[in-house]
């Protein structure tokens, strides 16, 4: 499959002077997004490199051992950073990328939605309410996967980049100590509780990633509306590679228990390779949508605080369309929820009016010049479009 | 360009819902029907219009434009599909920028969700449920050349004008042979229709 083109390569003389294009910055090319992007990717890494040195107090807590794990989240920052850069130039993205952070610092979020923000972030990034929405079994499987990620990236991150470290004033425990960048955080006890956790925090992430790998991948095989249009390198092997990280960390584990250390360097090794190519892959396959996701909460708080925007909205939305929009303007309005734009012919409420405001300065970014029609509701085009057909095509569809 | 495709002839719907409940059949969206049936002089005519994604070719896939997170596909047959469950945030841009009325929303599940031509179905070249079912063939599953030998001389349109834009699009109409020249009017600008105004 193609992604399609999100901005036109070149914008064509005849359309450069639309008495809207004006307001809106004008696309850039792709050459332009893809110099932006390498730059982004080149600040965000070296600052990765420069966190790493000084975190690891100049490189005397950093393992050399784990030296592959930290030069891949180096690619890793410049990966992400560039294709971050690439999604939020296009249109869409860009205009939605603006307004929900625009929504975040506005005065609209912090008066009346104080809790708003951290509600949503719980809801879509944390319990990923809506996957419940879609399936009770895939959110199960989601959560598994997602909190043993969580999980495993809190210690290994840090642990490769040098910044924890385990100490034993004694040599070699019972007692020791944790600390972050140089300074003691914690003490523990290696044989309690709180250190077999400490000591096992991956091993648990294993256990928690491999059931959800499974579910997912069992379903991959199964379900007839998962195979639909599956492709191998994009579906599949994201799923794979989390069930190869999680079981060779475990058999490190199995192997330094009850093996005193057998077959431990040809797993060790085969477990680097797998994140390694796991964190390289992460911006260029599914697991982008870790990025992406985000994306919701900003969309989600801009049609929030948006809909306390009765007045402005009608006005923004009626010049926007160069019309009279029909903004339900005023909480007493009949029928209408504040700020909400309804459609122009069968007053069904369609989204907040600046949402879709904001979706028809999208379209003329694209020049897709028929940003007035977003101001009627989906039937109401459809049936339009049939009187337009009875009326101009075939008289009574006969 | 036409290959094989749908053809779509309002004039032969008779309103009987069985693409609808063929629809809720297809395996990528299973009990929930994609496919939209219309009655645009409801209560004035007996004329039913059925609505299946047109798989916009140019502009390719307004749809896929409008989308802030990459989320619709189109495949290299040119197959525009539904939202990809990871990446979609339920946004709905692809919903009020469609302009063929097409994509629907679960605002709950955060999903975008419309038809894919049955993908499932002809990507290995069975015909899509809705076409397989209409007992009129207003819904007709095949070739330009498939759809003659069945019905000589007939004629077809692939793009459609709303005000300065035309599309055109990979799912196609039939249309009296003597409107062909035309793009067929995708109801933008709102016209009058019979004295009445449907504005
Ligand atoms: S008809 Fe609508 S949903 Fe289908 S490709 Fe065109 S814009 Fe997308
Ligand atoms: S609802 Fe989903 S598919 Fe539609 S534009 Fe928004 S993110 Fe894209």
């Amino acid at each position: 499959m193609t992604e399609p083109p999100q901005a036109p390569a070149e914008t064509p003389q005849a359309f450069a002077e639309t008495p809207t294009a004006s307001a809106d910055p004008p696309p850039q090319t792709p050459a332009q997004v893809r110099r932006r992007a390498t730059l982004a990717g080149v600040v965000v890494s070296a600052l990765l490199i420069v966190a790493i040195v000084l975190g690891s107090r100049l490189l005397r807590d950093f393992d050399s051992a784990l030296l592959p794990y930290a030069v891949a989240t180096v690619f890793l920052a410049f990966g992400v950073a560039y294709r971050y850069t690439v999604w939020i130039s296009a249109p869409g993205a860009r205009r939605l990328f603006k307004q929900g952070w625009r929504a975040f610092f506005s005065v609209e979020n912090f008066r009346r939605a104080p809790t708003a923000l951290p509600k949503m972030i719980a809801t879509y990034l944390g319990f990923q309410k809506f996957l419940g929405a879609r399936s009770h079994a895939r959110w199960a499987a989601h959560q598994l996967i997602f909190w043993g990620c969580v999980l495993a990236a809190l210690i290994t991150f840090p642990l490769t980049w040098g910044w924890f470290t385990f100490t034993s004033s004694t040599g070699s425990g019972p007692g020791y100590e944790m600390r972050i960048w140089g300074f003691k955080v914690l003490g523990f006890d290696s044989l309690n509780v709180v250190g077999w956790l400490m000591f096992h925090g991956l091993d648990i992430a294993a256990v928690l990633v491999i059931p959800g790998a499974c579910y997912f991948l069992w379903r991959r095989m199964k379900d007839r509306a998962a195979i639909t249009g599956q492709r191998f390198a994009y579906d599949l092997v994201p799923l794979i590679a989390l069930i190869v990280i999680s079981v060779t960390g475990l058999l490190l584990t199995f192997s330094s228990i009850f093996l005193h250390g057998g077959g431990y360097e040809f797993l060790a090794i085969l477990h680097m390779v797998s994140v390694v190519f796991t964190l390289i892959y992460i911006p260029f396959g599914k697991f982008f949508h870790i990025v992406q996701r985000p994306a919701a909460v900003g969309m989600q708080l801009f049609k929030y605080t948006s809909r306390g925007k009765a007045g402005t909205a009608a006005g923004a939305a009626a010049t926007a369309a160069g019309t009279a929009g029909a903004v339900v303007g005023g909480g007493a309005a009949a029928g209408g929820e504040e700020g909400l734009l309804t459609c122009r012919r069968c007053g069904e409420p369609i989204d907040a009016a600046l949402y879709v405001e904001n979706l028809q300065g999208t379209m003329r970014d694209l020049r897709l010049d028929f940003d007035e029609w977003a101001e009627y509701c989906p039937r109401c085009k459809r049936v339009l479009r049939g009187n337009a057909y009875l009326t101009h095509i075939k008289k009574g569809f006969k | 360009m036409m290959g094989r495709t749908i053809f779509i002839d309002p004039g032969r719907c008779i309103g009987c819902q069985a693409c609808v409940s063929a629809c809720r059949e297809c395996d990528s969206h299973r009990g929930k029907s994609m496919i939209h049936l219309d009655y645009p002089e409801e209560g004035r005519s007996v004329a039913s219009l059925p609505t299946v994604c047109m798989h916009c070719e140019d502009p390719v896939a307004p749809c896929a434009e409008v989308c802030p997170a990459d989320a619709i596909l189109v495949t290299a047959d040119g197959v525009v599909q539904q939202a990809d469950t990871t990446r979609c945030i339920g946004c709905a841009n692809c919903v009020n920028a469609c302009p063929f009325g097409v994509p629907k929303i679960d605002l709950q599940a955060k999903l975008q969700m419309k038809c894919n031509l049955c993908y499932d179905r002809t990507a290995y070249g069975l015909a899509p449920m809705c076409a397989t079912v209409c007992p009129t063939g207003a819904l007709f599953y095949g070739t330009l050349e498939e759809l003659r030998a069945e019905r000589p001389g007939v004629q077809v349109a692939d793009s459609f004008t709303f005000g300065s834009t035309t599309i055109s699009t990979g799912v196609a109409m039939v249309v009296p042979a003597d409107k062909v020249q035309w793009p067929v009017p995708g109801g933008l600008p709102i016209v009058e229709v019979n004295g009445v105004d449907v504005r």
